[in-house]
Formats: structure tokens, C-alpha cells, sequence
């Protein structure tokens, strides 16, 4: 009988003991760690941020995402490159805007090189309009050629 | 409202390519046809004003922005075919020089903003009684930039309908008619007020400064 008792009482605090490490498996831990990572701010034309918008980040050939979740108050997208190489980045609004674009990056973060258009908001505004009126100016010189 | 590339399904840009492309050439011959010198000028700063007014992005309540087009002004001064092949002309251009707008969505960009957004300001502003014409003006520009933001908003919010992967994971644009419809339509219904009041103003200036240099 006495040794039922003995039993029964160290199954017991095996199973609290169990118990115990099983609920702690559970909890969350974090750790700290300073890393270089790449940050890619998303803008409209007047510079207002592309804030709080969905992004998803790929590694290059990939279908599953590196990284996925949403800009920050600044319209930024960060994230930590665990190889070299290229990085597919989209972001998408819910109303249809968003980009689509890769950028390369070194084994320490750095930016090698991004498909971004070559001209900054005035400059394009000039250029788009010059190549506008150029375009009509042939289309002028086109219809003065056919009437004569 | 331009919309980039990997947002739409070759299963929509491939066929709305060969409409576009039709459209394209019909539109072409239309031109040829119909534009003179004497336009021609105004034409051409007309859609260079357009271009420019392309980025001017208004901020809407949600973050997000939205800009006038000048669509509906070029259908109401020069007629749907000229305003179409105008506004295509800047799309080309953005696309291509500048990355703003797709290549594969050119021609949903194209057939929305420019051609049903031209023929819906046109068709809006002829019917228009001559007494009212300030408000055909009106309509026009707002019409021409919300019937452009509906088919937009359908033809986004149709990408998971018909392009998703095994698991009905959407492979292009993510969200359905539910949530693209209030984003795109609300915003561009405000702005349309905006483009309205624009298209009054630019074809108040545009009659007075023909009228004048005819006077010259």
C-alpha cells in the first residue's frame, strides 16, 4: 500500500515536471542582434510616402517569399539578404498601385546595382515633354511632306 | 492609377494587346484623316499638359494618392480618337522611359484611362444640351476619370478569379472585387470633381486663346 502511495506521488511530479517544460516550450523568446540590413524607401511622384502598404520580398528564381509584411510610416521596406544576389521586391496597394522591381546586393547588404528608371521626377517631366512635342513635331513635318 | 507589371495575368493582357492593338491602328488612320495644322499645335500642348498633370498626385484619405488624367478635356476639345491615341502616346512614353505603368499593362491602362475614359467624356459632353455645356465639360472630366477607375478596379479585382495557384493562392494582383472596388472608386469619384473643375478651366482657356489667335 505504502509503496502505491510512493508511486503515485512520483508520477505526479513527473507529470507536473512534464507539464512545466511542455507550457515553457511554448513561450516566446527573442534575441538581439545588429545586422546591416537593406532599406528601400517607396514614394509617389510627390514624394508622399507609400506608407502601410503590403510588400513581399523574393529571392532571385524563388516562388516562396523571403519576406513578406508591410512599409512603415515612411513608406520603407527593410530586410536582411542572407546571400548575395538579386532580390525581387513588390509591393502592392489595395487600390492598384505598387512596383515590381529587382535590386543586387553583396553578401554585406550593400546595393550593387536596381532596375530603376533612370530619370528623378523633373527631370522626367522635362524629358516626357520634350519627347511629346518632338513626336508632334515629326508627325507636322510628316503631314506637311504629304499634302505637298 | 498606372498600373505596373506583375500586377495582371497574361490570361487579360495578351487579348486586351490584340484589342488595344486594333484600336491602335483604326485610331492612327482616324488622325491621319482628321487632324490638320492648324490643331495640331494645340494637340501637342495639350497632351504634354496631360503628361504633366500626370504627376501632379492628389494624397486621399487611406494614404494613398491619386492624379488627373486631362483625358476627358483632350475628348471634349478634340474629339474621342485623337484624345485615345494622345493619351496612349503618354502612357507609351511613361512606360517605356520611365517605368511608371507596365509594358504588359499598357494595354489595359491604354483601353481604360484612354479610350473608354475618351469615349465616355465625349459621349457625356454631346449630349450635353448647348445651353449647359460648362456642366457637359464638367461631367466629362469627372466621368472620364471614374468609368477608367471602375474598369481598372474590375479588371484588378478579377486577378485572383482567374490566375491563383493549385492552393487558390493569387499569382498577380492579390485582391478581389471587394476590396478594389471601394479603394479605386471612392478616391476617383472626390478626384473626379477635381478633373471636372480642370476640364472647365482648360477648355474655358483653350476656346478664348483660339478664338484670339483666329482674331490675329
Amino acid at each position: 500500500m505504502r509503496t502505491h502511495s510512493v508511486i503515485a506521488r512520483v508520477t505526479l511530479l513527473l507529470g507536473l515536471a512534464v507539464g512545466v517544460v511542455a507550457s515553457h516550450a511554448h513561450d516566446l523568446q527573442y534575441s538581439v542582434a545588429a545586422g546591416q540590413a537593406v532599406v528601400v524607401k517607396l514614394f509617389y511622384v510627390d514624394n508622399t510616402p507609400f506608407t502601410f502598404e503590403g510588400y513581399e520580398v523574393y529571392r532571385e528564381g524563388e516562388k516562396l517569399p523571403y519576406q513578406v509584411g508591410r512599409t512603415d510610416s515612411q513608406g520603407r521596406v527593410s530586410f536582411l539578404p542572407d546571400r548575395p544576389g538579386k532580390w525581387r521586391i513588390k509591393a502592392i496597394s489595395e487600390d492598384g498601385h505598387g512596383l515590381d522591381f529587382t535590386l543586387t546586393t553583396d553578401a554585406a547588404a550593400h546595393i550593387e546595382g536596381s532596375d530603376k528608371p533612370v530619370y528623378e521626377r523633373y527631370g522626367r517631366i522635362v524629358v516626357g515633354i520634350a519627347v511629346i512635342l518632338g513626336l508632334f513635331g515629326f508627325l507636322n513635318l510628316y503631314m506637311r511632306r504629304k499634302k505637298a | 492609377m498606372h498600373i505596373p507589371d506583375g500586377f495582371i495575368a497574361p490570361q487579360m493582357y495578351l487579348p486586351l494587346y490584340g484589342l488595344a492593338a486594333g484600336l491602335w491602328a483604326y485610331g492612327a488612320r482616324r488622325v491621319g484623316r482628321d487632324l490638320d495644322e492648324a490643331s495640331l499645335p494645340w494637340l501637342a500642348s495639350l497632351t504634354a499638359a496631360s503628361f504633366a498633370l500626370s504627376f501632379v498626385a492628389l494624397p486621399l484619405p487611406g494614404g494613398t494618392s491619386a492624379h488627373v488624367t486631362g483625358v476627358g478635356l483632350l475628348a471634349v476639345l478634340f474629339g474621342p480618337w485623337h484624345a485615345f491615341m494622345a493619351a496612349s502616346m503618354v502612357f507609351v512614353i511613361q512606360a517605356l522611359l520611365f517605368g511608371d505603368g507596365g509594358v504588359t499593362t499598357l494595354p489595359l491602362n491604354a483601353l481604360a484611362m484612354g479610350f473608354v475614359g475618351a469615349i465616355s467624356a465625349y459621349g457625356v459632353y454631346r449630349v450635353t444640351p448647348e445651353r449647359w455645356r460648362v456642366i457637359g465639360v464638367f461631367l466629362a472630366g469627372w466621368i472620364g476619370l471614374f468609368l477608367p477607375a471602375l474598369l481598372i478596379a474590375l479588371a484588378l479585382g478579377a486577378q485572383p478569379l482567374i490566375a491563383h495557384d493549385a492552393a487558390g493562392v493569387p499569382l498577380y494582383f492579390p485582391f478581389g472585387f471587394a476590396i478594389t472596388l471601394p479603394a479605386l472608386l471612392i478616391p476617383h469619384a472626390l478626384l473626379g470633381i477635381g478633373e471636372g473643375a480642370l476640364s472647365v478651366l482648360g477648355w474655358r482657356l483653350v476656346e478664348r486663346l483660339r478664338v484670339r489667335y483666329r482674331n490675329d
